[in-house]
């Protein structure tokens, strides 16, 4: 899986491309906990590129969001598509994770 | 019935395999796009498990996928020959918490129209999943 980091501001915008799934999810956990751990705990992962999340995928997601949430940032999510969505949807996970329509909102809810 | 099977070896990266074979198998079968990805992540949920749980993420084991049509829908089965799934400790995820891990089978439960495993074999799990046509879905509250 490709990941693209850029700052933007206090932001960390995290682009992914390609499956989140067991074989990845470990490779993006591990990404996102490095960032946190250098202070980069305001993040946004934009989903646009991102067709296929499994639960693998959601628990590296929502272990990152908890490790930023300890230190007073977040994991906020964006662009995902509609298959994607149902799964966040039907593990309700679209109700506690912050998830935006697109990657301008959500940078800018920080 | 016509009956398609995929055999994989016991890795992660055999996932999006399987995820391409079980696209074309449901395509050719006239499944539509959104029920295709469906059973493609509640496939992949029990592919997942039987590398992690049944093999203990023990890599080159044998995983195998079968895809069978009938009048009324698909039915398609995941098999190991692992430790097999052990129902009593199986715990329905509470869905107010937010879980890291524990959602995978109550993802598939909700994706499938039916949804069974057997255990009376000599080694593993064969899970069964089945997914009915639109409007075939036989109503079984009456």
């Amino acid at each position: 899986m490709d990941i693209q980091v850029t700052q933007t501001g206090g932001v960390t915008l995290v682009v992914p491309q390609g499956d989140l799934d067991m074989g990845t999810a470990d490779h993006v956990k591990r990404m996102l906990t490095e960032l946190i751990a250098k202070g980069q705990s305001k993040l946004v992962m934009d989903l646009t590129g991102v067709s296929y999340v499994d639960s693998s995928g959601l628990g590296a997601l929502v272990a990152a969001m908890k490790q930023a949430r300890a230190v007073g940032g977040n994991l906020k999510l964006c662009g995902l598509q509609d298959d994607v969505r149902s799964i966040f949807e039907m593990t309700r996970l679209i109700k506690v994770m912050a998830v935006h329509s697109d990657r301008q909102e959500a940078v800018s809810s920080w | 019935m016509t009956t398609d099977t995929l055999v994989i070896t016991s890795e992660s990266r055999q996932l999006a395999r399987v995820r391409v074979w079980l696209g074309e198998q449901l395509a050719r079968r006239g499944v539509d796009a959104h029920t295709q990805s469906a059973l493609q992540v509640a496939v992949g949920e029990l592919a997942t498990n039987s590398i992690k749980h049944a093999y203990g993420g023990r890599a080159g084991e044998p995983i195998h996928i079968s895809v069978a049509s009938r009048d009324d829908g698909v039915v398609i089965q995941v098999e190991d020959f692992g430790r097999p799934f052990d129902p009593s400790g199986y715990r329905q995820p509470d869905l107010s918490e937010m879980n890291e891990s524990g959602v995978g089978l109550y993802i598939v439960k909700r994706l499938a129209d039916e949804f069974s495993f057997d255990l009376a074999r000599e080694r593993g799990t064969r899970w069964t999943l089945v997914k009915y046509q639109p409007g075939a879905k036989p109503n079984r509250t009456a």
